[in-house]
């Protein structure tokens, strides 16, 4: 009898729910699909901080860009300074064709891309920003150009997609 | 009021910066690291699109020679094969020709010309009278009460090297400060010493053409600033220059 005797947690026996857990573990909202803008810090206070500071790097080369912005990341985690976001434009292909006219018509092809990363960044006091350009500058890789500007609502939305079914569909709406 | 005036005079003063246009030479560590990463790399990697259009070309060639029925397969593929490719570039690599790294200015010495060392920061050193002495500075102008240090220190550029500079200053706060006191023999109550404030600016263009320079001027590295400065005012300025 007690080896067949199957003790299963049923409703009744006092051992039931043993193994549960899930309402130890915080609760997870459910996420939200529209992101907004965040709100921008003060520009010129009293403290002279600026608000969002976008560095953007780009390059023909991945490799060089993608280790310049692992470099850049790391440098201001050492610096205290708080990196918001770190993320990549996508790549924008080149074709380059040749037309050489002595002889017969040459088309040669050469395929471009060009890649970009840009490291967000907040709370970059202004008597520190210069020397942070400078690092940054000096540090510079070949062939690797460096953009730094404040961050608008128009970088922002450059990395959504347009859907142009619903704006026709918003068009004939109004 | 006659009271309030401070016994200091201040002066801005500006570190034109040239950025180095070549990256330095590696070390012989990094050479060896770079070596062998590379050929890791290479024993990793998957052969690229090129490679294995090659390599199908050349076993389509050894067929062609020992068998002869792929030629009637053959004749609409291979216009250009991937081997004539690879030796036009290779022509036109050898036709190319890197500008050299050590220039002219280099082996003459020639101190005054911005073509020098490709691979350093230059900074600009002018020489200036200051009471008897003619010394080598950094250029620097008196500051007048009503303008801000940093105005100060670009009318001072625009001074020596004319007004169409291309540089840019990049911050308001100064980099350093080196003060000194005059000799006793000009002393007053009024005129203790002065204080000197650098700023920093990089030079944007090489163009130098349309500048008019009046003093003798010279583009240092870091490393020959000891030649020109005295050794309080090098300390000072050491601690804001990077390598």
């Amino acid at each position: 009898d007690a080896l067949l005797g199957c003790h299963r947690s049923y409703r009744s026996r006092p051992t039931h729910g043993i193994g549960k857990f899930k309402y130890l573990l915080p609760k997870e909202l459910p996420k939200k699909r529209k992101e907004k803008v965040q709100v921008k810090e003060i520009d010129a206070g009293t403290e002279y901080q600026y608000g969002d500071v976008n560095i953007q790097m780009t390059s023909y080369d991945l490799c060089l860009v993608e280790h310049f912005a692992q470099y850049v990341h790391r440098l201001c985690n050492r610096l205290s300074i708080r990196v918001n976001e770190s993320y990549a434009m996508p790549t924008k292909t080149n074709e380059v064709l040749f037309m050489e006219e002595k002889g017969s018509k040459m088309q040669l092809d050469a395929v471009l891309t060009t890649h970009q990363r840009v490291v967000q960044i907040r709370g970059l006091s202004s008597t520190f920003a210069p020397i942070l350009l400078e690092i940054i500058q000096s540090s510079q890789p070949e062939g690797v150009h460096l953009l730094v500007k404040q961050h608008t609502e128009a970088d922002f939305k450059s990395r959504l997609k347009s859907r142009p079914e619903l704006e026709e569909l918003l068009a004939e709406m109004s | 009021s006659a009271a309030a005036q401070r016994p200091w005079k201040l002066f801005g003063a500006m570190c034109l910066l040239r950025l180095p246009r070549i990256t330095q030479p590696l070390e012989k560590v990094e050479e060896a690291m770079a070596a062998l990463m590379e050929q890791i790399e290479l024993e990793k990697s998957h052969y690229s699109d090129h490679e294995v259009r090659k390599l199908e070309e050349e076993e389509q060639l050894k067929k062609k020679k020992e068998s002869l029925y792929d030629e009637d397969e053959a004749l609409g593929k291979t216009v250009i094969m991937a081997q004539d490719l690879e030796e036009k570039w290779e022509q036109k690599f050898l036709q190319f020709k890197a500008a050299p790294r050590i220039t002219d200015a280099d082996k003459n010495n020639d101190r005054t010309s911005l073509n020098r060392k490709l691979d350093s920061n230059l900074t600009l050193l002018v020489k200036q009278k200051i009471g008897n002495q003619e010394l080598w500075l950094l250029p620097q102008a008196e500051w007048q009460p009503g303008e801000t240090l940093r105005s100060t220190a670009e009318r001072a550029m625009a001074t020596f090297l004319g007004d169409h500079i291309q540089a840019k200053v990049l911050g308001n706060a100064p980099y350093g400060i080196y003060k000194y006191k005059f000799p006793r023999a000009i002393r007053t109550e009024n005129n203790v010493g002065a204080k000197v404030f650098f700023f920093k600016a990089f030079l944007q263009s090489s163009d130098l053409s349309q500048a008019e320079l009046k003093a003798d001027h010279l583009w240092v590295t870091k490393k020959e600033l000891g030649d020109y400065l005295k050794s309080e005012y090098l300390k000072k300025v050491n601690r804001f220059l990077l390598d």
